[in-house]
């Protein structure tokens, strides 16, 4: 236990420069009323846990645990909606379906990545994002876009960096939140703290389970932070860990 | 022939499948197939490299369909001469045997190409450490469970993105005895029933499964209508049915590529009837693929109306070195579209690792182009030199062969 609490400490370098912080009032009225929080990952191969060693490694069944240890008192259900490969309207198709009917009081939306390879054209996408948002807001539920992976070398891919500020401006022309994925991963691989293969598994072939995991922790302690108003635990502590 | 026997003998194929009084059966090659299907694979083929300039050109921008219809509308056609006609002479075990050496074959292809897909990218990953052309190909089950990947590949239950027009085809071409026989006895009915079968999977959600992702991307149950089409349209050629004149007709659908046009162009809703946003939206964002769409079926349809009406459909069509060109492609389609398949996603990647700048892309495009093109003159040379004697005539385009499509 405590082996893997200093593992997960690792998560929580650069939470400052990366700050989630989600204002989740949906999500805080439904818990404070049914004493129930139910999330809807949607998603591409990120979400779907590709690469993953096992199912329960994925990020949203980590989420999952790991909120329902912060919210012993919560009746805790993370839904994963991911689909390998999918586009952003490929998903804005299901979300009817596969999120709304759910009833969640949050959706975890992690696309975009599909289109800054195809190059679909930033109006177009705007387009469809600001439509996925508006139908899960309109339909009383806290929304949080999830930003790109990081990449090493993301010049592959010219418009990687106007495709994630269209996100980001999107996002935040509804009020929604962004999980700054992008700049967590930046600051992981900074922090010498991981193996390139661990946070993107780089050669296709290793596992990329701790890449996972932290992710789930930074969004269980964004979420679990807006619904309880507590701090993360030992955010901060970490400094002299190394 | 008068404009009203004309119209007469169209309606008697499509409700009776009856012949024209008189007319010869037609067993002859139409080169406008060649010529259609080569310029199809050619488009697949830039197409298949999302996100270079060139495809920006490329006719799903301008209109509904895009060179999979045409490629499966084609493959409809040219099953109903070759199979259609063998059934005819040799009866249905004959044909059937054919057909299923044919869908072996198929099957073959799309099993290599899944295997040296995985190996490229395999070797592109590994060599330049970017995750995303895992994502890009979804082909991630193949790294992280390899035995199940292989076991579902196999039962094309996992179809990896790209690699999946082929089990399209096989599925289709399984199909084929069925809707062939439905057509003989009544286009319009068989019509009918595909439209109804078209209609009740979307309507149900039914769908062959894709165990990585939502299902097939080209739903077989939808499909199938293009196919159908395909089959009726050969079969009247068969039969020597001709496409009337009728010039309402013409400007009709010369007036709904104008529409299509204008609404894949337009920013928005063009007509301002706030009711049609929604559509609007969804033709421009991405028009639905899987499950096809009225407005592309009714887009190949308009298509195919103006190319039977308008397009030469022998030797003129050959007498300029692009068409011929785009013949010979056509002809060996498989060979074609399947080096096409893996050309494209080795491009996908030099594309990247050149940070997509301009003169690359202009050159991956061209040089792919030409390698397909040259495949085809190689293998023209190479079946006039194996077919028995090596007596092939100045135009192939014209046997009513079996095996070169």
């Amino acid at each position: 236990m405590a082996l893997a609490a200093a593992a997960d400490l690792r998560c929580r370098s650069g939470s400052a420069q990366s700050p989630f912080q989600p204002a989740l009032p949906a999500a805080t009225a439904a818990l404070r009323e049914t004493g129930k929080l139910t999330i809807v990952a949607i998603g591409s191969s990120t979400t779907a846990g590709s690469g993953a060693s096992a199912e329960d490694k994925s990020y949203p069944a980590v989420l999952l645990e790991e909120l329902r240890r912060r919210l012993p008192n919560a009746e805790v259900r993370v839904v994963n909606k991911g689909v390998g490969g999918q586009s952003a309207y490929d998903m804005l198709l299901r979300m009817d379906t596969d999120v709304i009917e759910e009833k969640p009081s949050i959706v975890i939306w992690q696309t975009v990545v599909n289109e800054a390879i195809s190059h679909i054209g930033e109006d177009k996408l705007a387009k469809i994002l600001r439509k996925g948002i508006q139908k899960v807001q309109a339909a009383g539920i806290d929304m949080v876009m999830m930003d790109l992976q990081w990449l090493p070398r993301a010049g592959r891919y010219p418009q990687y960096d106007a495709y994630r500020a269209l996100l980001k401006k999107t996002a935040d022309e509804h009020g929604a939140a962004v999980f700054p994925r992008y700049g967590m991963m930046r600051d992981w691989s900074r922090s010498k703290r991981f193996t390139p293969e661990e946070l993107v598994g780089m050669d296709g072939m290793h596992m990329v389970d701790a890449g996972y995991r932290c992710l789930a922790i930074r969004i269980a302690d964004g979420i679990a932070g807006a619904l309880t108003g507590n701090k993360p635990d030992m955010a901060e502590g970490m400094k002299s860990t190394n | 022939m008068p404009l009203v026997t004309q119209v007469r003998s169209l309606s008697r194929f499509l409700f009776l499948g009856r012949a024209p009084d008189g007319a010869a059966p037609v067993v002859q090659r139409d080169a406008r197939i060649d010529v259609i299907r080569g310029l199809a694979l050619l488009v697949i083929f830039i197409n298949h490299m999302p996100g270079n300039v060139v495809a920006g050109y490329m006719p799903h921008n301008f209109g509904f369909s895009d060179g999979a219809d045409a490629f499966v509308l084609l493959a409809g056609i040219s099953a109903t001469l070759a199979y259609g006609g063998l059934i005819e002479r040799r009866g249905l075990i004959v044909g059937a045997a054919r057909l299923a050496a044919r869908i072996w074959t198929l099957y073959i292809a799309h099993i290599a190409m899944f295997i040296i897909v995985c190996g490229v990218v395999a070797a592109a990953v590994t060599r330049t450490q970017n995750p995303l052309y895992v994502e890009a190909i979804n082909i991630q089950p193949v790294f992280s469970d390899t035995f199940e990947a292989l076991v579902d590949a196999l039962t094309l239950r996992y179809q990896p993105s790209y690699l999946d027009i082929l089990p399209l085809y096989i599925v289709l071409l399984a199909l084929f005895p069925a809707i062939y026989f439905a057509v003989r006895i009544s286009p319009a009915g068989a019509l009918l029933v595909s439209l109804s079968i078209w209609q009740a999977a979307i309507w149900s959600g039914v769908n062959l499964p894709n165990v990585h992702a939502a299902g097939w991307f080209f739903n077989p149950f939808a499909w199938q209508v293009i196919f159908t089409l395909g089959i009726i349209i050969g079969r009247a050629a068969q039969r020597g049915v001709v496409a009337p004149r009728l010039p309402w007709l013409d400007v009709a659908a010369i007036g709904f590529l104008v529409f299509a046009f204008v609404a894949k162009t337009a920013s928005g809703n063009p007509v301002g009837i706030a009711l049609l946003n929604d559509w609007f939206d969804s033709v421009q964002l991405g028009s639905d693929k899987t499950n096809l769409a009225w407005s592309r079926l009714l887009h190949v349809v308009a298509l195919s109306w103006l190319a039977m009406r308008w397009l030469p459909s022998g030797a003129e069509l050959l007498h300029h070195s692009i068409g011929r060109m785009l013949a010979i492609v056509g002809r060996h389609s498989l060979a074609v579209f399947s080096t096409g398949t893996v050309l494209a996603i080795a491009g996908q990647i030099v594309l990247a690792e050149t940070g997509f700048a301009l003169g690359p892309q202009l050159l991956v495009c061209l040089i792919g182009v030409m390698l397909l093109i040259g495949l085809g003159i190689f293998l023209t040379w190479y079946q006039s030199i194996t077919l028995s004697g090596g007596t092939v005539s100045a135009e192939p385009s014209r046997r009513g062969s079996v095996q070169s499509h």
